[in-house]
Order: C-alpha cells, then sequence, then structure tokens
C-alpha cells in the first residue's frame, strides 16, 4: 500500500478575495464556482488527496477555509492549531486585501512559531485586468519577504487554481522524505 | 520480567493512526533499535498494542524523535475504558532519538495506547518501545 500522508492546510485573506471559490473549485475538481458570494462564517472545512508525481503515494489536504471577516477571527483560529501549509489570498483589485496578507501569514506562524511550513501567496481575479491595481511585482515583492511562494490565479476563468495546492503538496511531501532520512540516519 | 511488547512474544499493535508502508508500526515491536514507524502528518498520533494476556506493567521504555507531549493510557480489557497511566512533555533533541522511561507502577493492562499530541515538527519517528513487566495469573 502507498503512503498516505496528511497536511492541514490553512487557507487566509481578507473577506471576499475569492477563498471560498478557489478552494471549492480545487476540492471539485474545477466543477463548481460559487459566482454568488456567501460569505463563510467561521471555517468551512474540506479534503482533497493529491497524487505525487511520479510516486504512488498522496497527500491528503486537510483543508480549511477561513472567514476573512475580522468578527470571525477568534473563532476560525480555533481551527489552526499544527498547521502543515497555508494560502494566503488577496484580490488584485483591492490594495486593502493585499495589505492584510502580512496580518494573516502572522496569525497562521503564530500558531506554530517554532516549525517552518511552506506556503503560498495568491493573488486572485487576474481577470478583473481593467480593475486591477496590485501588480505582479509587489505580489511577487511580498512573497519574496515573507518566505512565501507567489501564485496568480482566476478562480472565475478556471485558471491556474490548482497550482498554489500541487507546489504545496509536493513541498510538504518532500518534507516528509527529508524527515525520514533524518530519522534513518540516527540509527544507521 | 520481560519486554512484553515484542511480536515474537506475541504482542500486536492494533492500531496505528499512520502508515507508510516502507515504515509501519510494526517496526516499534519488532525488538530492533534501527527500524522505526513514522507518523504521517497532523496530530493527535497514536498507536495501540495489544498483549497476549493480561499483564502487569513496571516500566515502559520508548525511543522516539520529534515527540513534544506523550500520553499513555492502559485498559484490562477489551471492554474497559482506557485509562491514563501517564503523561509527560518530551525534551527536544538534536542529533540523537529521544528516549524516556515511564514508570507503569505495577498497572494491569491488556491494551497499552500511546498517543502522541504534539510533536516539534510535523512528523515523528518512534523506533522502539519496550514494555517491562510479567504476565498475571489468570
Ligand atoms: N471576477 C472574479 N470574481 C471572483 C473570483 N474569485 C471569486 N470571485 C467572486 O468574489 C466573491 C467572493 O468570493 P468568496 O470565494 O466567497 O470569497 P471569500 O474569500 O471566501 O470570502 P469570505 O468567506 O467572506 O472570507 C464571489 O462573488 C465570487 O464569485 C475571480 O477569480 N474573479
Ligand atoms: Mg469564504
Amino acid at each position: 500500500m502507498p503512503a498516505v500522508i496528511r497536511a492541514k492546510c490553512i487557507v487566509v485573506g481578507d473577506a471576499g478575495v475569492g477563498k471560498s471559490a478557489i478552494c471549492q473549485l480545487f476540492t471539485s475538481d474545477g466543477s463548481h464556482f460559487p459566482k454568488n458570494y456567501t460569505l463563510t462564517m467561521g471555517a468551512e472545512f474540506m479534503v482533497k488527496p493529491v497524487v505525487i508525481p511520479d510516486t504512488q503515494d498522496t497527500v491528503e489536504m486537510y483543508m480549511y477555509d477561513s472567514a476573512g471577516k475580522e468578527i470571525f477571527t477568534d473563532m476560525v483560529m480555533k481551527f489552526w492549531d499544527h498547521p502543515s501549509m497555508m494560502i494566503v489570498v488577496y484580490d488584485v483589485t483591492s490594495e486593502t486585501s493585499f495589505s492584510s496578507c502580512e496580518k494573516w501569514i502572522e496569525r497562521v506562524r503564530s500558531q506554530k512559531p517554532d516549525v517552518p511550513f511552506p506556503g503560498a501567496l495568491v493573488a486572485n481575479k487576474i481577470d478583473l485586468e481593467q480593475r486591477r491595481i496590485v501588480g505582479p511585482k509587489a505580489g511577487k515583492e511580498l512573497a519574496m519577504k515573507t518566505g512565501l511562494d507567489y501564485y496568480e490565479c482566476s478562480a472565475k476563468e478556471m485558471q491556474n487554481v490548482d497550482t498554489p495546492f500541487y507546489f504545496l503538496a509536493s513541498e510538504y511531501y518532500k518534507l516528509y522524505q527529508e524527515k525520514v532520512e533524518l530519522f534513518k540516519a540516527f540509527v544507521a | 520480567m520481560f519486554d512484553l511488547a515484542l511480536s515474537e512474544a506475541g504482542a500486536q499493535i492494533i492500531l496505528a493512526t499512520s502508515s507508510d508502508d516502507k515504515y509501519p508500526p510494526e517496526n516499534m515491536i519488532d525488538g530492533k533499535d534501527d527500524t522505526f514507524w513514522t507518523t504521517c502528518g497532523l496530530y493527535p498520533q497514536e498507536f495501540i498494542i495489544k498483549f497476549t494476556s493480561l499483564v502487569s506493567i513496571n516500566t515502559i521504555q520508548i525511543s522516539c524523535y520529534n515527540v513534544k507531549k506523550l500520553k499513555m493510557e492502559v485498559s484490562s480489557d477489551d471492554n474497559q475504558a482506557f485509562k491514563t497511566l501517564a503523561e509527560k512533555e518530551l525534551q527536544p533533541s538534536d542529533s540523537a532519538p529521544q528516549s524516556e522511561e515511564i514508570s507503569g507502577r505495577n498497572v494491569k493492562a491488556m491494551n497499552l495506547r500511546v498517543v502522541i499530541e504534539s510533536g516539534y515538527d510535523h512528523f515523528c519517528a518512534v523506533y522502539k518501545i519496550c514494555v517491562h513487566g510479567n504476565a498475571e495469573r489468570s
């Protein structure tokens, strides 16, 4: 039997940036884009297995799509213990959502300050070209500064939504393999 | 006294929350120091060892890595609820496995449940668990 590695993926960002849209698209294999905005209250939980290329192993992603509205923050943070990875989303048409990213990153990292974990910064709604305010340069700089990997996507156009998830799954899988090598080295 | 947690002696792992076939939970009770069980992400993680009969536990030794909060529980038969035997916070270790000894206080047990409630990293290893004690006369 192949190995099943499990990861807790915390998805954060301001309200309305498209976190739920991204999560739902990813978990439904691109069949469900929620056109109308239904704000998330608390956290929504979903699971999606990702098969790691060239192996038979799977990373099972336990996703916590967290509410962006501040009033829910204390409540959602209760779900974030032992994070394995994070996805921070902003809306390229909203400067505010972009400047909030560092605050979100801090909040997730404060859960496990001693243990590094992989993360992705996702610029969503790139289909709204005319209204775009936050360019790729600013996004990449923030990603660099905060140690995340930068991605652009449009949940509406179903463009590039899966990429950050696959990236994180494979980073996490690599971490697992590194640790196993370390475990072996102690008794070799 | 014997090591009661040996597969050779009939002990079995009846539950483990992680399983990578390359590093299966049976590696903890195979009597070897150089094989191990890996947890595959998330907390808590646990495993249950079932002894061949009711035993009285003197000490438990565990050799592991990246384990932070550890809890041991016992049940005296399959229909009994588990009772806490010990709760420990292990010190981190950099370059060698952690080694911990827990007093069994001669508690009677048929099953031993070990819960890793948190760790120093995403993944933990348990190399070996030895349960020293005696079989209870029935
Ligand atoms: N144009 C466009 N609209 C999008 C895109 N992604 C999401 N939306 C829309 O943006 C709105 C908000 O999306 P949600 O996914 O609910 O936002 P959220 O981040 O989950 O919001 P909270 O749950 O309140 O934190 C919805 O009306 C979506 O249809 C996108 O890529 N492009
Ligand atoms: Mg939402």
